[in-house]
């Protein structure tokens, strides 16, 4: 079905409608919503996986911070299903399009830059200058931290699409190098086939851990900044 | 108005209205009754505890049974190999580098579902289970702490019977304090009535020791007076001449 590399990429369209929505909207099916006192097993790991992971983002936050929660904790739960979600054979990962990376970080870091200057004006703009420097190093320091508040959206995006990017054109590649090496000589291809499993357990363990670098830098830029 | 007539026309006709009736204007809006539907629009049987069996975890054990007249034990079996097979070869799956990362995946899934699925099952359980004893805990507290409650009550009600003894022994022991008290004030009644008694016996004896004395005083200084100088000289050498008689009468006689 995929002869190129790129045809996983691409934004799925079936008779030319776009299903990429549908997509994007998939995961949320898969976490049900508690609705009795005691639940099945899949809603009670749920709850205390999201009661878990929500101490653990909210702990340094004030009272400001907190009111950010239902934000931080879906944003890991989207990332994290829809990251999983794209190991299996012939799914469309929303997460590797820049665009929407681009989408989720901007406004998020916005968010935060625009509450601190809201609120804490001096002490947002203090950020601009770390303590202790010497006096003729200010000017460049500045402009230094300038671009660094900048290049934070970016990098956001950016890290989190070339991440999931690169783990997904790997497993292309070495599945691929599997299949051609299959009739050259077995004992290679199972080798390449090994490599294929680990490189898999840890496409697993990355996109959870990218969910989580994710929501964690927006909690800590939102931390700096109430 | 016309509601009072509807009600009191209904009244002539129904007596059991009538009562009705007399509550006044309000009573058409009291008598409406609601929630007598059922709560839902289907009859919803409840929800099995666990769900339909399946083979290799995805065909319902429902189809096995379907075929099984037909075709027996394998037969499904069969049906599934000839399908995959019918699909390879006609290139209806193609082989690709996504059926390599297709099988990594599928087979770590497996695995880790088969090793580790029972022991999240439990743990999934356990969570259920413990939020269920701390309900249950908080009901039992409250229980217990309305049994003592009772218990304590009980043992007040108790006490309260046994409480004449109590009152029988502060009794008794007023009715002693007061006879004490009296004994004491008797006791101190008589000696004082003595003391005086035996003042006045002991001034009755001073008078007469005094009266006693006086009169031998008396007596002695009339004696003395009555004795007059010339009787003193007579008697004065009348002793003397008996003594000097007595002198004599010593001196001739020989001691013996």
């Amino acid at each position: 079905m995929n002869e190129n590399l790129f045809a996983s990429f691409a934004a799925p369209s079936m008779m030319g409608l776009p299903i990429v929505v549908l997509i994007v909207m998939f995961p949320s099916i898969l976490f049900p919503t508690p609705s009795r006192l005691i639940n099945n097993r899949l809603i009670s790991i749920q709850q205390w996986l999201i009661q878990l992971t929500s101490k653990q983002l909210l702990a340094i936050h004030n009272q400001k911070g907190r009111t950010w929660a239902l934000m931080l904790m879906s944003l890991i739960l989207f990332i994290g299903s829809t990251n999983l979600l794209g190991l299996l054979p012939h799914s469309f990962t929303p997460t590797t399009q820049l665009s929407m990376n681009l989408g989720m970080a901007i406004p998020l870091w916005a968010g935060t830059v625009i509450t601190g200057f809201r609120y804490k004006t001096k002490a947002s703009l203090a950020h601009f200058l770390p303590q202790g420097t010497p006096l003729p190093l200010i000017p460049m320091l500045v402009v230094i931290e300038t671009i660094s508040l900048f290049i934070q959206p970016m990098a956001l995006a950016v890290r989190l699409t070339a991440n999931i990017t690169a783990g997904h054109l790997l497993i292309h590649l070495i599945g691929g190098a599997t299949l051609a090496l299959i009739n050259i000589s077995a004992t290679t291809a199972f080798i390449t086939f090994i490599i294929l499993i680990l490189l898999t357990i840890l496409e697993f363990a990355v996109a959870l851990i990218q969910a989580y670098v994710f929501t964690l830098l927006v909690s800590l830029y939102l931390h700096d900044n109430t | 108005m016309l509601r009072r007539m509807v009600l009191s026309a209904a009244a002539a006709a129904a007596p059991c209205l009538r009562n009705a009736a007399l509550l006044g204007p309000g009573a058409l809006q009291a008598t409406r009754i609601f929630h007598t539907g059922q709560p839902s629009l289907a009859p919803v049987p409840p929800l099995p505890e666990y769900g339909g069996k399946v083979r290799l975890g995805l065909i319902p054990e429902e189809f096995f049974q379907f075929l099984y007249p037909k075709t027996g034990v394998t037969g499904p079996y069969v049906l599934g190999t000839g399908l995959i097979l019918y699909s390879l070869s006609k290139e209806i799956y193609v082989i690709t580098a996504e059926t390599f990362s297709a099988i990594s995946t599928i087979g770590l899934l497996i695995y880790v579902v088969k090793k580790y699925g029972a022991s999240i099952g439990e743990f999934a359980d356990k969570l259920s289970e413990q939020k269920i004893a701390q309900l249950e805990e908080v009901k039992q507290a409250s229980i217990q702490q309305i049994q003592d409650a009772i218990d304590t009550e009980k043992s007040q009600q108790a006490l309260v019977q046994k409480r004449h003894y109590l009152f029988d022994v502060q009794r008794n022991n007023i009715a002693m304090a007061l006879e004490l008290t009296y004994r004491e004030r008797l006791h101190r009644v008589y000696r004082e009535v003595k003391n005086r008694l035996d003042y006045h016996i002991s001034v009755q004896n001073m008078m007469r020791r005094k009266e006693q004395e006086h009169m031998i005083n008396w007596v002695e200084k009339h004696v003395v007076q009555s004795i007059s100088a010339q009787q003193e000289k007579e008697t004065i050498a009348k002793c003397i001449a008996d003594l000097k008689l007595l002198a004599k009468k010593a001196q001739s006689q020989p001691v013996l």
